[in-house]
């Protein structure tokens, strides 16, 4: 008798324990509102089927995407499980202990060595060098550039273009030649300009515009693991480089003072710009010829190298991370285990994901998928990103501020704008606590 | 000026309902602009130069309504052809239905943020105006101690920036558990409403006549009960335009939602400009949940609008 | 009046004693002063101890105490200052404009008008709409490329909301556009409350429009007009999302936007919390002289 009745509460434990399985069988993934959400989205229906586990993935439009997540952090919300956040964060996310380590998942499934090294290193590493992780890469992301082909090729435009210039019209395959080919096309009275790049400065729009600039120029947002910025950001190619963006600016459409990737696609959309600086992720609708009438003659590069040939790009993209006050983490790193097998990252990339896996990447059948994927991944082993730190957001926001008076509105020199953004730098870094020079 | 007699009088009126009809449309222009942007087709919106004229399509409500991702290549045939007529719209302008792991459609958040905003604005805007009243009497008929010092202070907390009140807001509703809730954004438009209500329904209960009650509290009614049966309906008016305001607040606030709410609580505010398009801003989207979003007050404000105009000379004027 | 005494109940006449007076008042009003005083007192006194500290809400480090280091430094710092006189300019130039409209509407439209309810309402439209996305919207039409509104004025292609000198002015005439039918409908209570005798009386004795207008109509009027002006500096004062959304123009920026990217994007909570009290010490000032003005208003 007594037996039966532990054999029934055991049961009935065991109901009790498996129903409430049931009910925690459900993530949600925060991510910012863009269609790589919605291919996760889909990818993601994949697990629900082989697992019964519901994932959903929660957006949040761009500008207030940073504010949202932080928010929710610093609340210790446990209303996402999983975040799928810039490489920025994770400063914050590790040293405040919003991100779970994932240093031992990161060994068991070898991604060092299965996802491309720059990915391990700005997605998912902090600091930089010490072997400890809080991410797997997820969509990998950088800067390029769309251009009009049916312009570029043009037989009369080409002559001209040579005339002019005394070289071929063609890809530029440096700075110095984008910017020929943007002063070329800045034609406003027939509604045409040069190139779209970003100027917007309430998020990090005209930062990483500029900082594409700056790496390719061999310049430097500073030296990270030794906090020096004074004679980084306001050295010589660093000052060359912002001089060059501000000149890239003169050759934007009207009005050009609060462009991001929206904009810089309507302008090409529109045909009003030959050439345009866009993130890879936000491409794809540039081929799309329902909502882009020059589909057809859309062309991508990566970015050109800059004078002293020093050839970089600016990073964009995301690793996922668990959030620590998830209730669902084991569940969520499941999750991140079905989400790096391969065939997990070749059905990504299926999809419209810019997958990190290194095998993928350099996969012809990769590389030939989409007109950008060779672009893609020539940019992805040049790729140099922004400060990490806990405070990136204050650099951030001080960098927004410090460029746009130059760039937009011309007020001041390069110099005398990076020199302020150095002494600002310094001060910030000193306050909160680094040995900053 | 309200008497029209004479022929140069009649003249000026027709000048003057002339300026009225043509500042009415000026006034309506951009109005006008968002509702047709919610029937165009994407490339429409932004085209140049602006397009006014085009064929108008229910495209951007689907869109509203559904999550979608970027086509990569054409679609199947047989899978164009066996899709109902709202996914075909879909479909021509190169986007496919996100779908679960059923194979259902993914519903956008769209219809729950618009519960959320809801919930949250009708309840706050009874509590506010419920208080408001209440509070207004308080202070009408009743001596109180530093009156004028009190309804400073009512007057002033509505005049901070909610920005300034987010930030101790945000720390504290983090402590308490109330971020994300319904609850703490009710609580929180309910009081910065309340001080625009009390100073509203003061002025129109100012003006009842206090005869009304006293004659009935000599037939023998408590106060409680003049206030009720005789106060409340000659104030109705003054009910109506406060709850007007009150509601236009709440249902269109922005800055606290962003802050305050993430997934389960957040209204539509801060969702609607969410809506962007693959890679590009989808004002058609946007103007769609923007057209949506503002039938409700449009309605409200429409059926109360009698009382409205009429009620708004609180007490100020015949003092 | 003896109609609403006789449909009272009349069993109700045995219940004579109720609450007194005295407790229908507290029960009236301390319930709300309490919840305001929660709701605003107690969060600014909260944050009161953090704008003498370094603290971040986005850390968990300890706050230090740093004085009056935060106060200090946001009153020597420029661009606080720039975001000061912006936010005056804009409350002045967005408030006028206002003003004018709104009060020049509702004089239009007192008189006879066919359909003036419902002309009346839809001008009211406006205010309706979410200000967040009033500005997404105005942002399109100001494009200078795609936008309408340089199209439907012909003027080419005015940059509005980037151009320093125009941007600030773009974002008021926003304002203007969706605020001033609450000008309009106070203005309109107010002149439909005017006497018609008074005007009555000005005609007979030959007195001229403009003597009309200034003698009888804005004496009688300007109470309310001062009330909605009141409430419309304070809102303007106080403009945070139309701004915010529309343009990133440094010389438009106004300091409830400036305060939102230090507390929520830069997580400066310590100093932050410092300009929030710089911010709260201003409106007090702001609202006490005006209250001034509306009681004499009222008095007269």
């Amino acid at each position: 008798m007594r037996i039966a009745t532990k054999g029934i509460l055991a049961g009935l434990g065991l109901m009790l324990a498996s129903s409430t399985q049931v009910l925690a069988q459900e993530l949600t993934i925060l991510w910012a509102e863009w269609d790589p959400a919605n291919y996760l989205q889909e990818l993601v229906n994949d697990y629900q089927k082989e697992t019964g586990v519901t994932v959903r993935v929660e957006t949040t439009p761009w500008p207030d995407f940073q504010t949202k997540a932080f928010t929710e952090f610093n609340a210790h919300g446990s209303a996402y499980d999983l975040v799928v956040g810039d490489s920025q964060w994770l400063g914050a996310g590790s040293t405040q202990g919003h991100y779970v380590e994932l240093t031992d998942f990161v060994k068991e499934h070898n991604l060092t060595t299965a996802m491309a090294p720059a990915t391990m290193k700005y997605y998912s590493e902090y600091p930089g060098g010490s072997g400890h992780y809080w991410a797997v890469p997820l969509e990998g992301d950088a800067l390029g550039w769309a251009y009009r082909k049916d312009l570029f090729e043009d037989p009369t435009e080409m002559a001209n273009f040579k005339a002019k210039y005394g070289y071929d019209l063609a890809v530029p395959q440096t700075f110095a030649q984008l910017l020929d080919i943007a002063e070329f096309f800045t034609r406003p009275e027939q509604n045409l300009y040069g190139a779209a790049v970003y100027t917007q400065n309430s998020g990090d729009g005209v930062v990483m515009g500029v900082e594409n600039s700056v790496f390719a120029y061999g310049g430097s947002f500073g030296d990270y693991a030794n906090f020096k910025v004074t004679g980084e950001i306001n050295g010589p190619n660093s000052v060359k480089a912002l001089e060059d963006y501000r000149r890239l600016f003169t050759y934007n459409p009207p009005g050009w003072g609060n462009a991001f990737f929206a904009e810089v696609n309507t302008a090409i959309a529109q045909g009003q710009a030959a050439m345009g600086m866009n993130f890879f992720a936000f491409l794809p609708s540039l081929i799309n010829e329902a909502t882009n009438p020059y589909a057809k003659n859309m062309g991508f590069f990566a970015n050109p190298k800059g004078p002293n040939g020093d050839d970089y790009a600016a990073l964009g993209g995301q690793g996922i991370s668990v959030v620590s006050y998830s209730q669902n983490k084991d569940e969520a790193m499941k999750f991140l285990a079905w989400f790096v097998k391969p065939e997990t990252q070749k059905r990504w990339a299926e999809l419209g994901g810019y997958t990190c896996d290194a095998v993928l990447l350099a996969s012809p059948e990769f590389r030939n998928a989409t007109p950008y994927n060779e672009a893609f991944y020539q940019t992805m082993f040049k790729v140099r990103d922004f400060w990490a730190l806990p405070e990136y957001a204050e650099l951030l926001t001080e960098a927004a501020d410090t460029f746009y008076p130059y760039v937009v509105d011309g007020q001041g020199t390069a110099q005398e704008t990076l020199d302020s953004l150095a002494s600002k730098w310094v001060d910030t870094l000193k306050t909160a606590g680094y040995d900053a020079k | 000026m309200a008497v029209v007699s004479t022929r140069a009088g009649r003249l000026g009126n027709r000048i003057a309902i002339a300026a009225v009809i043509v500042i009415t449309l000026i006034f309506l222009a951009p109005i006008y602009w968002i509702t047709s942007t919610a029937f165009k087709p994407l490339v429409l919106a932004t085209s140049v130069p602006p397009t006014v004229v085009f064929e108008p399509q229910i495209t951007p409500f689907v869109k509203l309504f559904t999550k979608r991702a970027q086509l990569t290549g054409p679609v199947d045939k047989e899978v164009y052809d066996a899709a109902p007529w709202w996914e075909k719209l879909v479909l021509d302008g190169g986007e496919r239905l996100a779908r679960d792991g059923n194979g259902d459609v993914v519903y956008s958040a769209y219809p729950d943020r618009f519960v959320n905003s809801l919930i949250i604005a009708i309840t706050s805007t009874v509590l506010a105006v419920g208080m408001g009243t209440i509070t207004a009497y308080g202070f009408s008929r009743f001596r109180v101690k530093g009156e004028a010092d009190l309804l400073f202070f009512i007057l002033s907390t509505r005049m901070l920036p909610p920005i300034v009140v987010a930030i101790p807001m945000f720390l504290m509703y983090r402590a308490v558990g109330l971020n994300d809730t319904h609850v703490g954004l009710i609580i929180l438009y309910t009081a910065f409403n309340v001080s625009f209500a009390v100073w509203l329904m003061k002025g129109f209960i100012d003006e009842i006549p206090k005869e009304y009650e006293e004659a009935a509290l000599v037939d023998g009614y408590t106060r409680m009960q003049a206030f009720f049966k005789i106060v409340l309906p000659e104030a109705a008016t003054g009910i109506a335009a406060t709850a007007v305001f009150c509601f236009i607040t709440a249902w269109n606030e922005y800055a606290f939602a962003l802050i305050l709410s993430n997934r389960r609580a957040q209204t539509a505010p801060p969702f609607i400009p969410s809506q962007v398009g693959t890679g590009l801003q989808d004002w058609t989207v946007i103007a769609a949940g923007t057209v949506l979003f503002l039938l409700p007050v449009a309605i409200f404000t429409f059926l109360l609008r009698n009382h409205l105009l009429r009620g708004m000379s609180f007490g100020a004027i015949r003092k | 009046m003896a109609q609403i005494v006789a449909t009272l109940d009349p069993k109700s006449r045995a219940a004579t004693r109720g609450w007194s007076d005295i407790t229908i008042r507290n029960v009236f009003i301390i319930p709300t002063v309490t919840f305001l005083i929660i709701f605003n007192i107690f969060p600014l006194l909260y944050s009161l101890g953090f704008s003498f500290t370094d603290f971040k809400a986005s850390s968990s480090n300890p706050a230090k105490f740093v004085g009056l280091k935060n106060y200090v430094d946001l009153l020597a710092d420029p661009v606080i200052w720039r975001t000061f006189t912006t936010t005056l300019w804009y409350v002045i130039v967005s408030v006028a404009g206002q003003f004018v409209v709104g009060f020049g509407l509702a004089l239009l439209l007192n008189r006879p008008i066919p359909f003036k309810g419902f002309l009346t309402t839809l001008l009211l439209l406006p205010m309706m709409l979410s200000p967040v996305v009033v500005g997404l919207f105005w942002k399109l039409i100001y494009d200078p490329s795609w936008g309408i509104l340089n199209y439907a004025l012909g003027i080419g292609k005015v940059a509005w909301l980037t151009d320093p000198k125009l941007a600030l002015y773009a974002v008021a005439i926003t304002d203007i556009w969706m605020w001033s039918p609450f000008v309009m409908l106070l203005s309109l209570a107010g002149l439909s409350a005017v006497p018609k005798h008074l005007y009555e009386a000005a005609s007979i004795d030959r007195a001229g429009k403009l003597y009309t207008f200034f003698r009888i109509t804005l004496p009688l009027v300007a109470p309310i007009l001062l009330i909605a002006v009141i409430f419309r500096t304070m809102e303007a004062f106080k403009t945070f999302d139309i701004a915010f959304v529309m343009t990133g123009q440094p010389q438009a920026e106004l300091i409830s936007t400036r305060l939102y990217k230090m507390a929520f994007q830069q997580w400066q909570t310590g100093p932050s919390s410092a300009l929030a009290y710089i911010i709260l010490i201003m409106v007090l000032c702001i609202t006490n002289i005006y209250v001034k003005y509306l009681n004499k208003a009222k008095e007269r």
